[in-house]
This record gives structure tokens, C-alpha cells and sequence, in this order.
């Protein structure tokens, strides 16, 4: 079901210089309206859904030695041996054991599919300019994969799913390539 | 339809310039030998030139410019060659081989501009090498061409011009024929113009007596185009025309490249291509007697090799793999039936089918596997021209004595390995011959021997770089990781005299000239030791002061699948490649003894170092298990118990290679699918044996970039 | 260019002149009509000149049809190439009427009075 939902809104802009760093991205705001909405902790983050290539029910991920702290383990996707990170831990949010809502995105990193795993998975927000404040006019001490603070207005547009945010809920929209830069 | 098959004509291409190309370097490096031995065969010349000659005629035909323009300015200096008006010196040969070299660049990158080569000033060389000698060609290229003087007769100045200036830079020339009728020839014209104009350039219409009437009239166009034949065809797709490219005749005539099999009834055919053809590779085939052009048959020769792409090879070992998955779990059922009533009979049968499925499913995994090997020689011909090049930079002289050539490996290791072996023989030449004077001074020849060996050895391969020069000096090695800050002096004074040999490979430890400045790569033999570890191989090094230096690389033959022992360490379980497995043994606790405040056990007289893989990966478990077990490992000379909790015996598998982001992660060599959705961590044994073998003073600095 | 030939070739006594625009335009008259003098350009757009020379004498009609080729000054190898293939005389250009009569004089047979 999560799969489909990504499948139908990838399209436009799906190939776009999204992954661009975040100079980049104040000239491609325009493909960059579409986020994908998930839950970790009592925030609600976003990254752009150009860079999300797919969403997975959590398979059983093997843990690997010696690997940095925030790397949950690696995952089969269809043969491809692909590295998972716990975001919690990159976030340095505090642990919490894999839930039936847990999700594992599929996230473009230029160089490499990366899976991210998130507490929750909730809808695509279309955002307008307006919706949107990027990290650069929020002060200097936001972190690199901070792109911004989306704040979607209109409860019509997050009607789908029962995990819809209500209206007063802000994103915390994400920047793939500082977010998961080895 | 044109994507594919476009691409599929251009690897062969590619295919059949890499042969001639391959062979060109081969025939170079003879005649460079007996330059230097002063009996140069003119055969040998005549037929480096023809290589060049032929590598241009097909270039021109499938389009690839850059190579035809670097074939035709060589074909000039071999020709006047081999018609020795000019004579073979060593700067000749200098210039010969950069060519060969930009041959092999183009190849790989496809592009003049990518492969960065500066053809100007390459042209300018061989100008050089020909004014030097008074040489210089002012043959015309037009007489290159397969044409009648008929033809070149009715040319105007400026068509003459045209056709001149398509062939010097390489272009194709095709003869296009048309029967039109005369009413409308106008239009058909406009139409033909049209169509050739994206994909070349029409240098004149020839009218023909031949096969005209009243109202018809057979035209020759003769095209310029740097398309391939068939792309011309499929652009112009005018009926009835017929294609064929205008050969290049060679100064001699060229024989057949290959045996050719004509039906009698072919060769009565006229040598066209039907435009709208749409077979495989519309061959033309020459009608006999006729003077038969390489253009026509080098395009029937390329028809035997294939190029595959190393990926798709790849897929197909992934699916052999799921296949052996899939063929675990039918012999877990049929096992499982066997112990239930009834099913005894159908048990069998299914364990009978079974066993015909793995045989099939060994021969084609083993099919595969054989279609990736490549030979040695491949790198050792380029190391050749390498030897060739850095002695003569250093002013040395080095003899390259090559053995094992045949021996195969699979080609992904041949490209890897291309690298550290370069770097090893630059390092000889460069440290390791002396020079000829202090040769005479030591009575050595003057000429320094350098010599590549290369065997298989069960399943490895062993590949040796020996050098006759001045070996290494322990002692000069300790005071160089003093000096670098890697070794107390304290601790460099107790290491062996083969643990100083191995400080080599320590990082830090390169020497500024050993960063080769040559190579500009900054790349030090750590770097050497790294590539080939990820490889799953090992490097050791020998040395006599005076006498010369060894180096001895040890591979796996082939990295797609192995066949690898399952263990379980706490709730993990990893895979070990069965290579490196010399036997598992339990694990007899008493047994165990302290040395130097490592772990070590007795085996058969031997002692054998221990590592509780647990805590080398500190994977924590309740309590240790009552029973456990050692897996010996053998790498190279050095040998290493594994500890583990279980052994879930053995299974093919392919190794995965984790992701950029796990690229730092050390003793891992991949992963792989175990289906079931469970991925096993593949122990990279080469790796952890090096990293305890060296838990002296050196591991330990080494130690700083494991996390 | 043409109008011109036809001009002077008409004023001059008595001609029918058949115009040809381009070569492949000469190649198909050429099969229906018998003319006494052909007048070539050596640069035409499809066909060339000597193309069409070269044609007209393999040509059973055309083998002996006198034909005066045109072309530039400077085109040195045209001009013996034209007359290798069998062309009758040859004239560059820029030229003015006298020469053309004087050309066409030359090579017509029978005409020399003019």
C-alpha cells in the first residue's frame, strides 16, 4: 500500500537535481514541493520525494560489526545488498524497537541507495512557496540537513490515511545528501 | 530499434579493435626486442602496418573518427617503415607505442576528449619522427580508396576535394545505388539529400549505363558518413538502393582474416546491400575473383566474439545463486518428506530429480564462471610496455622475462589488479635494478632482469614479481618507520627481519620518490596492499640485500560465487570463504596457551593463533556455549583459528559487495542472500589474518583506522 | 547564365536551344532529342559536368554530340578532366558572346562559316 502511494506521485520531477545541495535547492524549489511526510518520535519530518525511491516493511536487517554507530545493518532489496541507518540514532533521538508501522525508506544518495528507517510513514505534502520557510533565513545554527520548516495550511491536502497530520503540525523538511553523508 | 542494435555494432567493434590492437602491442613489443637485438623481420613491420591499416578501415566503417584519424596519421609512419624510408629507432618506437596506448585509451572511454589525448601534438610527434629522417609520405588517400579512375575521372576539383579531405579524417565512404525513375528524379533527389544530410555528406551523383532505360536511370551516390553501414542504410531506406562502403585497398594485398564458408550461389550475388534489409549484419559478399576487401570480411569476422557486459554476467550469477537457494529449500523438503509415511516413494523420486538440477545448475554456474576468466597476458602486455617506459625514464635497462601468461582469472580481478602490479614494476625499476654502471661495479649483466610469473594453484592464483637489482635492507627499513614516527626504535629493533620487509606496506611508510613521481598517483604500497586485499588476496615480499626483491601475490581465482562455510557467532551468522578453510576442529578450551598475551593452540605440532571472532566483533551473548569450534584458516603462510559457536556447513554463494557507505568497514569481503530474506556478513579472511598477524607494535598503528 | 547562352546562341543564327536547369534535367532530354552542340556547366547541383560528359559518350545517341564544357578560371583539373572524358571544347568564366560564338564555331561541324 505504502508503495503505491509512493508510485503515483514520483513522477514529475522523479529524475530532478533535487539530491542538489541546499545552495541548489533555492533555484529548484520548484520540483522540490513534493515531501513525503514521516513520524520519528513526536516530530514530523520530510524528505524530498524525488530522492525517496521506495518504502519497505522493515525485513529482518543484519547487523554489521565494526560499522559507525548510527548504521542499523544491511537488507537484501530484490539481490542488492543495500546499508540501513537508523535515523533515530543519526538524529540523536532517543532508541525505540522496530514497531508494525515502522518503515524503511529507500532514499537516493547520489552514489547510493540508502535505507533509512522511520518510526512512521504518513502522506505526500504538495507545498507552496509560501508554505515553506528555508533553513537559510532560520539563523545559522541549523544543522546541514536541515532544509527548512514546511507548514502546511490547507486540511484538505492532507486528507489521505488516518495518520494525516492535523493542521497546526509543522515539517521538518530534510536534506538527503548532508543527512546521510558517510 | 535502432538503440540496441547501434550499440550491439558498436561493441563489436569494439570487440574486433580490441583484438587487432592487442595484437599490434604484441607485434611491437616483438619488434622493439629485435631492435634492440638488431634483426628487425620486415614482416613483422608489414605486419604492425596492416594491424593499423585494417584497425582504420573498420573505424572508418562503424564511425569511430578519433581512432581512424590516429590509425591514418600511424599508417603514414608505417608505411614509409616498412618501405624502410625511414629507418627503426627507438624513437619510432617510442612513438609506436603511444600510439598503441591511445588505441587502448579510446577504446575504454569511446571518446578522443574524454581520453584526453592530445592528437595535435601526437600528429606533431610523428612529424617530428619523420622529418628527423627525411621520411614523410605525400601519398594521396584518394588512391587508398577502392575506386575506379572512372570514377575519380569525372569528379569536379572541388568533389575531388571533399572526398580527399572525408577520407584523410577517417570517414567512411559508401556507394549508394539508386534505379529512379527519370520523371521524378527531382524530387527523389530533394528526398535522398534530405535524408543523408544528418548522417553525411554526398559527394556526387555518378549516372550509370548500367540498368537504366527510357524512363529510368541508375545513379552511384557516393556518400561520406561517419555511420556505420547499416545506420546509413536505415537512414537512407530508399527503395530499391542498395549500400556498400568503397574499400580501402591496402599497398599489399591483405589476405582473408578468417576462413570464410560462401555458398557457391553467394558468390554470384552482386556485392550490395539491399537498403531495407533488416538480417543480421548485412554482410557483402564479394563476387568471386574479385579483389576481396578487409572492410566486408573484417565485419564477418567480428561476428565470433561477443562482448558481455560484466553486469549482465553478473545478473546471471545472481539468478544461479537464487537457483541454488531455491534448490536448498526443494532438498529441505524432500528431506523432510522422507520421514513421512507414505511419501517415502515420492521422496526419492524428488531427491533423484534433485540431484539431476544441482549437476545442471554446477555446469552452469560453472559456465559462467568460465566465461569471465581472462587471461594474464592481457595486464602483462601493458606491464610491458610499462617496463619499457619507466626503464628508459630511470635510464636503465631491464629485461622483462614473463611466464604463466595463459594463466586465467576472473576479469574483474585482471582490472584490479592492473593497478598494484604497475605499481610493484615501477617500484623495481625504480628502487630495485641499479643502474647499468653500478651493475658492472656489483658484476651483474648490465641488463637488470625483471620477471612476472604467474600459476594457478588449486584455487588460487599466484602471480610473482621478482627483480634482479639491489634488494632491500632490513635494517635501512627499521630506521625509515623510525624516522616517519610509525616504530619506537625500541620497537623496530625487535621486529623479524620479515616483519621489516613487511613495514613496506605500512601506511606512511612509502619514501617521497617511492610515491612515484611518474605515476603522479601518489600511491604507496599500502595502497598495493589494500587493492589486494579487497581482491581476497594476500601480498608478501622477499628480499636479499644484492641479490634482488620478490613479491608474491596470492588471488582467488574467481570472486562472483564460492562456495563458503555458514558459522554462527552469537546470533550471527557469517559466511567463510571455503578457501581460506583448511579444516574445522572443535574447540578444546584446556588446550589453550598464552604467548605474547595472545591465544594459541597446538595443532599437529604447529602453533596456531586464535580469535574469538565474538570479541573481535563484540557480539555479546548470555553465557559462552558449552561446545565450540575452530575454523583454520590458511592464508598464504600464515594460519588462523576462527572461534565460532556453530558450523551450518557449506553452500555456494555470491558475494555481494557492501555499499560506499561501508566501504571503511575492515574484514568484511561483502555479503550475501541467503534467501529467506537473511543476508550473511562474508568473512574476509586475507583481511583479518593480516590485521592479527600484524597485532605487533605496527598493527596496533595500523589499529587507528578500525572502528 | 543560361539566359544568356540562349541569348547570344539564338541572336546568333537561328538556334533552338533546349534548357536544361540542373543535370538530371539534361538526362532526361537527352534520351529524346538529338542536338548538334551541347553546352555544359561543369558545376551544376546534382549532377556534375563531367559527370554528364562522361555519361552522354557512353550513350549510343549522345557518343558524338559535340560538347563545349564551361567552368571557372581557376579549375585547371576540371578543364583537362572535361576534355579527357571527351568533351569538345571548353570555355571559363567569365565570358563574353564572341567567345561563346567563337567556341560553338569551333566545335560544330559544318557551322564554320559563322
Amino acid at each position: 500500500m505504502s508503495d503505491e502511494l509512493v508510485s503515483k506521485t514520483l513522477m514529475p520531477g522523479s529524475s530532478s537535481p533535487v539530491v542538489a545541495g541546499r545552495s541548489e535547492l533555492a533555484k529548484s524549489t520548484e520540483v522540490t514541493r513534493e515531501f513525503l511526510a514521516f513520524e520519528l518520535g513526536s516530530e514530523n519530518y520530510a524528505l524530498p520525494l524525488a530522492s525517496v525511491r521506495e518504502i519497505l516493511k522493515p525485513p529482518p536487517v543484519t547487523g554489521v560489526p565494526r560499522a559507525p554507530r548510527d548504521v542499523l545493518g544491511i537488507i537484501s532489496v530484490r539481490g542488492r545488498i543495500t546499508t540501513v541507518i537508523d535515523l533515530r540514532r543519526r538524529l540523536n533521538l532517543e532508541e525505540r524497537p522496530l514497531s508494525k508501522a515502522s518503515r524503511i525508506l529507500l532514499v537516493d544518495r547520489e552514489d547510493e541507495i540508502i535505507g533509512v528507517l522511520v518510526d512512521r510513514v504518513h502522506q505526500v505534502y504538495r507545498l507552496e512557496p509560501e508554505e515553506v520557510e528555508y533553513s537559510n533565513v532560520m539563523g545559522s545554527d541549523a544543522s546541514d540537513h536541515f532544509m527548512g520548516i514546511g507548514r502546511p495550511r490547507s486540511a484538505s491536502r492532507s486528507a489521505r490515511g488516518a495518520h494525516a497530520l492535523d493542521d497546526h503540525s509543522i515539517l521538518i523538511l530534510l536534506d538527503p545528501i548532508p543527512l546521510l553523508r558517510r | 530499434m535502432t538503440g540496441d542494435e547501434g550499440s550491439g555494432m558498436r561493441e563489436e567493434f569494439l570487440a574486433e579493435a580490441q583484438e587487432i590492437v592487442e595484437a599490434l602491442s604484441r607485434d611491437l613489443l616483438i619488434v622493439d626486442q629485435a631492435q634492440k637485438e638488431g634483426r628487425v623481420d620486415p614482416q613483422q613491420v608489414n605486419e604492425i602496418f596492416r594491424s593499423v591499416h585494417t584497425l582504420k578501415g573498420i573505424a572508418g566503417m562503424f564511425g569511430h573518427s578519433a581512432i581512424g584519424a590516429l590509425a591514418h596519421g600511424l599508417e603514414d609512419l608505417l608505411d614509409d617503415l616498412r618501405l624502410e624510408r625511414i629507418a627503426l629507432t627507438p624513437e619510432v618506437l617510442d612513438v609506436l607505442f603511444e600510439g598503441v596506448e591511445h588505441f587502448q585509451r579510446l577504446l575504454q572511454v569511446d571518446d578522443g576528449a574524454e581520453a584526453g589525448i592530445d592528437f595535435d601534438a601526437f600528429a606533431k610527434r610523428i612529424g617530428q619522427v619523420l622529418g628527423a629522417q627525411g621520411g614523410g609520405r605525400s601519398g594521396d588517400p584518394l588512391a587508398m580508396l577502392d575506386l575506379d579512375d572512372s570514377v575519380l575521372s569525372v569528379l569536379t576539383e572541388y568533389e575531388e576535394h571533399r572526398l580527399r579531405s572525408n577520407v584523410e579524417s577517417g570517414v567512411g565512404i559508401y556507394r549508394v545505388r539508386l534505379r529512379l525513375p527519370l520523371l521524378s528524379i527531382d524530387s527523389s533527389l530533394e528526398d535522398l539529400k534530405a535524408r543523408v544530410k544528418p548522417v553525411g555528406e554526398i559527394i556526387t551523383y555518378l549516372p550509370s549505363m548500367e540498368g537504366g532505360d527510357a524512363e529510368h536511370i541508375e545513379l552511384v551516390v557516393l556518400v561520406a558518413s561517419t555511420e556505420s553501414l547499416r545506420a546509413l542504410g536505415e537512414a537512407i531506406a530508399f527503395e530499391d538502393a542498395s549500400i556498400e562502403p568503397v574499400a580501402r585497398r591496402g599497398a599489399t594485398p591483405v589476405p582473408p582474416r578468417a576462413p570464410t564458408m560462401t555458398h557457391p550461389e553467394n558468390l554470384a550475388a552482386p556485392p550490395r546491400v539491399p537498403v531495407e534489409t533488416r538480417h543480421e549484419m548485412a554482410t557483402p559478399v564479394p563476387p568471386a575473383g574479385q579483389n576481396v576487401s578487409f572492410d566486408q570480411l573484417s565485419v564477418r569476422s567480428v561476428a565470433k566474439t561477443v562482448r558481455v557486459d560484466i553486469e549482465k554476467l553478473d545478473h546471471l550469477m545472481n539468478v544461479v545463486g537464487e537457483l541454488a537457494i531455491i534448490r536448498s529449500a526443494v532438498v529441505r523438503l524432500s528431506e523432510g518428506l522422507r520421514n513421512t509415511a507414505g511419501l517415502r516413494e515420492l521422496a526419492i523420486d524428488l531427491h533423484r530429480i534433485n540431484r539431476g538440477f544441482e549437476r545442471n545448475l554446477l555446469e552452469l554456474q560453472n559456465g559462467i564462471l568460465d566465461v569471465r576468466m581472462v587471461p594474464l597476458g592481457q595486464i602483462f602486455e601493458k606491464l610491458a610496455r610499462i617496463v619499457r617506459q619507466v626503464a628508459r625514464e630511470h635510464g636503465k635497462e631491464v629485461r622483462l622475462v614473463v611466464a604463466g601468461k595463459e594463466t586465467e582469472v576472473d576479469k574483474l580481478i585482471v582490472e584490479e589488479l592492473s593497478d598494484p602490479l604497475m605499481h610493484i614494476i615501477r617500484n623495481a625499476i625504480d628502487h630495485g635494478i641499479e643502474s647499468p654502471k653500478v651493475r658492472e661495479l656489483a658484476e651483474k649483466p648490465p641488463v637488470g632482469t625483471l620477471a612476472l610469473n604467474a600459476y594457478q594453484k588449486g584455487k588460487h592464483v599466484v602471480i610473482e614479481v621478482e627483480d634482479d637489482g639491489a634488494g632491500m635492507n632490513p635494517q635501512t627499513l627499521r630506521e625509515t618507520a623510525v624516522r616517519r614516527g610509525l616504530l619506537t626504535p625500541e620497537a623496530a629493533a625487535e621486529l623479524t627481519r620479515e616483519e621489516a620487509y613487511n613495514l613496506i606496506f605500512a601506511p606512511g611508510f612509502s619514501t617521497k620518490s617511492s610515491i612515484t613521481e611518474i605515476s603522479g598517483r601518489g600511491v604507496g604500497m599500502d595502497v598495493v596492499k589494500t587493492n589486494i586485499a579487497r581482491l581476497g588476496g594476500v601480498i608478501d615480499v622477499q628480499s636479499e640485500v644484492g641479490t634482488g626483491t620478490k613479491f608474491t601475490i596470492t588471488l582467488p581465482v574467481t570472486l562472483a560465487m564460492i562456495n563458503a562455510l555458514l558459522v554462527r557467532v552469537a546470533d550471527r551468522e557469517f559466511a567463510v570463504p571455503i578457501t581460506a578453510v583448511q579444516e574445522a576442529i572443535v574447540f578444546e578450551k584446556r588446550a589453550i596457551r598464552r604467548v605474547e598475551g595472545r591465544e594459541v593452540l597446538t595443532l599437529r605440532g604447529a602453533t596456531l593463533p586464535i580469535c574469538r571472532l565474538d570479541e573481535l566483533f563484540g557480539l555479546g551473548r548470555p553465557q559462552e556455549p558449552d561446545r565450540q569450534f575452530i575454523v583454520v584458516s590458511e592464508v598464504g603462510a600464515r594460519r588462523m583459528g576462527f572461534v565460532v559457536d556453530e558450523l551450518h556447513g557449506q553452500q555456494d554463494i555470491v558475494i555481494k559487495s557492501l555499499g560506499p557507505s561501508l566501504q571503511k568497514v575492515r574484514g568484511f569481503a561483502g555479503a550475501t542472500d541467503l534467501g529467506d530474506q537473511r543476508v550473511a556478513l562474508v568473512i574476509d579472511v586475507p583481511a583479518l589474518v593480516e590485521e592479527l598477524a600484524s597485532g605487533n607494535e605496527l598493527g596496533r598503528i595500523t589499529a587507528g583506522g578500525y572502528s | 547564365m543560361r539566359a544568356f547562352v540562349r541569348a547570344v546562341l539564338e541572336e546568333w543564327g537561328d538556334a533552338e536551344v533546349v534548357e536544361a536547369a540542373s543535370g538530371f534535367e539534361a538526362l532526361r532530354v537527352l534520351p529524346r532529342e538529338a542536338f548538334d552542340v551541347a553546352i555544359v556547366d561543369v558545376n551544376m547541383p546534382d549532377i556534375n559536368g563531367l559527370e554528364l560528359v562522361s555519361f552522354m559518350r557512353k550513350s549510343a545517341a549522345h557518343a558524338k554530340t559535340p560538347v563545349l564544357m564551361i567552368s571557372t578560371e581557376a579549375a585547371h583539373t576540371d578543364r583537362e578532366r572535361g576534355l579527357a572524358l571527351g568533351a569538345n571544347g571548353y570555355l571559363s568564366k567569365p565570358f563574353t558572346a564572341e567567345a561563346l560564338r567563337e567556341k560553338v564555331g569551333e566545335i560544330l561541324p559544318g557551322r564554320r562559316e559563322g
